[in-house]
């Protein structure tokens, strides 16, 4: 059985000290100043004085550095790639691919934008590595959070490791009855059929069956929760909470005004 | 075709060391049941005669392929593998496209996969539900459909893995009748089970097996009688075999028919 | 004194003309152990779901007839208030795990948290609940680490702390090996010495055998038959309807027929009860 259903990995660091509110305001700030912020370098900056000290400061560099090579990095500049070909921006083209014509602006563009996500995707990553859903989710409804809603965030942090390990039965099933997963491409999208059809409904059972598990402990229990777990919130919660605040309403001033 | 296994080892990435040097023959027409603990490496060996599993060391040839040389999907025309959650397996809105679904990933033509999946249907006693969907068929027989699609295949080596898994009594009955019905076609049936009572009945051939190794191999009578050592791999005999015992019956009976005759003659 | 008391009911799921539980009467008394047996369809997980309060209320549909458990009517009560006196555990270990908790300690804490209990005795009923169930060792281990049999019975638990009045087990050892399945009705037996009211849906008919105080047979949605374990299990309108009975019972039964059985005895359903008759005690 998988060990982790979550990115969390427990150690003991600054950021895993933080209150849970903290750093999602602190992603949340960081991504919002990525998108507003009028300085067409502003993601890049914040990539290097904000998402790597943090990652440092998290004690979670090694695991960051690894999902944004093998995921984030892959996935951003497919996105780069995607709208500098396809994004109709500017006349003047720089050099052709094919029949496609690459302009300055298109690659801008696309560079910004695909930064931004970047970034984005490296601040949640950050989150999630240093921040136990639990103590999310406890932190959350604590503060009027429909517990509802908290656990749609839980189990779709969660959704994403068990569907990879139900895939790969699936795969193994599905291989086992001559499914033919290493042809040609069109070969491969076929092969998604048989795949896909067991997988959603699998899933769809056991979410169900987990929501009447967490039913049947009184989960939508509409007195006062407590918390076993004591999640503090110190001065220096509030203080950061308050400075990405500021920061936010800084560039989107910025934004406004330049 | 025979199912030659030698020196087989096999460490799962984590570097857990499930399988420690197994060594067997299992020939054409056999009825092999596996048992013993989770863990004990059934599961994994089972997963290596159909080429989902390498070994780490050592060599599994069903016949005259290796499995290290040949894919898992053409493997599937010797090894046929029904996994223990039909859920896993379904994706057709129609039983009668689903079971076609293996014959016709072995590129077998029209005629022969309509043959194939007729009689495989006819075995699994849903001839009269061939255009249902089996998400709306319990899921007893959901079971039963994901039997069909093997069977369809018509490999000479069917692996059950789990197959009573959550079945009812009845069911279990109409698995026990599609194994004899294998059997009488002369295929190699192996089955991975902790159901000792279903195992005792239906298989002629026992292998125990206990962290990683072979610990028992044998004809269903010898192995059920050995209590002491199956309980190294947590393996209780079947409830006849332990009544017989306690009754000093000379012989170790393994069903109902074997345990009224040696009363019989007591 | 009846804690449990089912009057006529019967259930339809949405969409769907025929009933899957017809007029249904059931009373089970306090610290009673109710063993549910029946062929797949029968109705066994409906009846259980019914009695945990998720039908109506999670599964909608028809129910008809009146489902009350201490007092207290279903159709009148609210999910998360009825899930107070109404424990649930099923099948599937896995799906019983809340993901939202990190050790076996906080998973099991997570229902006194809903109910908003204070801290202090949060822990101290974790730990009670943990030494009752035998699974001390286990409490910081992460609950996806544990074997099949070790989450069933972190469940068990994160139900027992909670404090129900009756405890409602739909095929708990179905997807467990044996050590598993041994481990599972240990705690429920546990449970059960403790005098909690217990009904359970079962196939393992030599574990029925052990514990139940009372069977209830279910087919097609009724009560085929109810009584003790030894009438119930032996009976012949089992075997004809397609049920399973211990192969003890069904070799006495042979057994008799040539005269290798005494006939005045009853049927065994048990090991012990078949090695006594057969061996010649009376």
């Amino acid at each position: 059985m998988h060990e982790r259903l979550s990115f969390y990995v427990k150690r003991d660091s600054f950021l895993h000290r933080l209150n849970p509110l903290t750093k999602l305001t602190l992603v949340f700030g960081l991504v919002f100043v990525a998108f507003f912020s009028p300085w067409y370098w502003t993601p890049q900056t914040i990539f290097l004085i904000a998402i790597i000290p943090l990652s440092f400061l998290g004690r979670v560099y090694r695991e960051y550095f690894g999902a944004a090579f093998r995921l984030i990095l892959p996935a951003t500049g497919f996105l780069f790639l995607m709208q500098a070909f396809f994004q109709p921006i500017g006349t003047v083209a720089i050099f052709k691919f094919w029949f496609l014509d690459i302009t300055a602006e298109s690659l801008a563009f696309a560079f910004a934008n695909a930064s931004r996500i970047f970034v984005m995707v490296s601040s949640f990553t950050l989150l999630l590595l240093t921040t136990h859903p639990s103590d999310l989710m406890s932190d959350l409804t604590r503060r009027g959070l429909p517990s509802q809603f908290a656990y749609v965030i839980i189990s779709t942090i969660q959704i994403i490791p068990q569907m990879q390990a139900k895939a790969q039965t699936i795969i193994a099933a599905q291989r086992s009855r001559g499914l033919d997963t290493q042809g040609s491409y069109l070969k491969r999208i076929g092969a998604l059929v048989p795949l896909v059809g067991p997988l959603v409904f699998g899933s769809l059972v056991e979410v169900e069956e987990r929501a009447i598990a967490i039913e049947a402990r009184g989960f939508t229990s509409t007195r006062v929760k407590t918390s076993l777990r004591e999640i503090p919130d110190t001065g220096l919660d509030k203080t950061i909470r308050w400075f990405f605040i500021l920061l936010v309403i800084a560039a989107i001033a910025a934004r406004i005004w330049l | 075709m025979k199912i030659e296994i030698k020196d087989l080892h096999f460490t799962y990435p984590g570097g857990v060391e499930a399988l420690r040097g197994v060594s067997l023959t299992i020939e054409p027409g056999e009825q092999v049941a596996m048992v013993g603990q989770n863990g004990s490496g059934k599961t994994t060996l089972a997963k290596h005669l159909n080429g989902l599993l390498q070994p780490t060391s050592g060599s599994v040839l069903i016949g005259d392929w290796d499995t290290r040389k040949v894919a898992v999907a053409k493997l599937a025309a010797r090894v046929g593998y029904v996994f223990q959650n039909p859920d896993e397996q379904l994706f057709s809105s129609n039983v009668g496209v689903e079971v076609a679904f293996g014959p016709r990933n072995l590129g077998y033509s029209a005629e022969k996969t309509e043959a194939l999946v007729k009689d495989a249907l006819a075995l699994t006693e849903l001839s009269d539900r061939t255009k249902t969907n089996p998400y709306d068929l319990s899921p007893t027989w959901r079971k039963m459909v994901a039997l069909a699609s093997i069977i369809s295949m018509d490999s000479e080596i069917v692996i059950f893995d789990e197959p009573t898994t959550g079945q009812d009594a009845l069911s279990i009955a109409r698995i026990a009748r599609v194994v004899a019905e294998l059997k009488k076609r002369g295929r190699t049936v192996i089955t991975i089970t902790h159901d000792i009572d279903f195992c005792a009945e239906n298989f002629e051939r026992v292998i125990a097996l206990s962290k990683g190794q072979v610990l028992l191999d044998g004809p269903a009578n010898t192995v059920l009688g050995q209590e002491k050592i199956l309980a190294q791999t947590y393996v209780d005999p079947p409830q006849l075999t332990r009544l017989g015992k306690r009754l000093g019956l000379k012989n170790t009976v393994r069903n109902q028919e074997e345990f009224l005759a040696a009363l019989k003659k007591q | 004194m009846a804690i449990v008391k089912l009057q006529n009911v019967t259930y339809k799921y949405p969409l769907t003309d025929t009933p899957v539980l017809s007029n249904i009467n059931l009373d089970v008394k306090e610290g009673e152990f109710v063993a549910i047996v029946g062929p797949n369809g029968a109705g066994k997980s409906t009846l259980c779901y019914t009695l945990a309060g998720f039908i109506p209320h999670f599964f909608k549909g028809e129910l008809e007839g009146r489902v009350e458990v201490a007092g207290v009517e279903l159709k009148s009560s609210a999910l998360n208030e009825w899930v107070r006196n109404v424990g649930l555990a099923f099948q599937n270990p896995f799906n019983q795990i809340s993901g939202a908790k990190y050790t076996v300690f906080e998973e099991i804490a997570f229902g006194l948290e809903n109910q908003g209990v204070p801290r202090e005795e949060m822990n101290q009923r974790v730990e009670e609940a943990l030494t009752m169930t035998g699974i001390r060792d286990l409490a910081d281990r992460s609950p996806y680490s544990l074997s099949g049999g070790q989450q069933q019975r972190v469940a068990l638990t994160s139900i027992l702390v909670m404090r129900p009045k009756v405890l409602v087990l739909d095929e708990p050892t179905s997807q467990m090996d044996p050590i598993g399945t041994r481990e599972v009705f240990a705690v429920i037996r546990r449970m059960a010495e403790d005098g909690m009211t217990v009904i359970m849906a079962e196939h393992k008919v030599e574990w029925i055998a052990e514990f139940a105080d009372r069977v209830v047979a279910l087919k097609d949605g009724k009560i085929l038959l109810q009584g003790p374990p030894s009438d119930v299990l032996t009976s012949r309108l089992l075997s004809e309807n397609g049920f399973g009975i211990s192969r003890y019972t069904s070799a006495a039964r042979e057994s008799l027929k040539m005269n290798l059985w005494p006939k005045h005895l009853h049927l065994p359903i048990t090991l012990q009860e078949a090695v006594d008759g057969f061996g010649g005690k009376k």
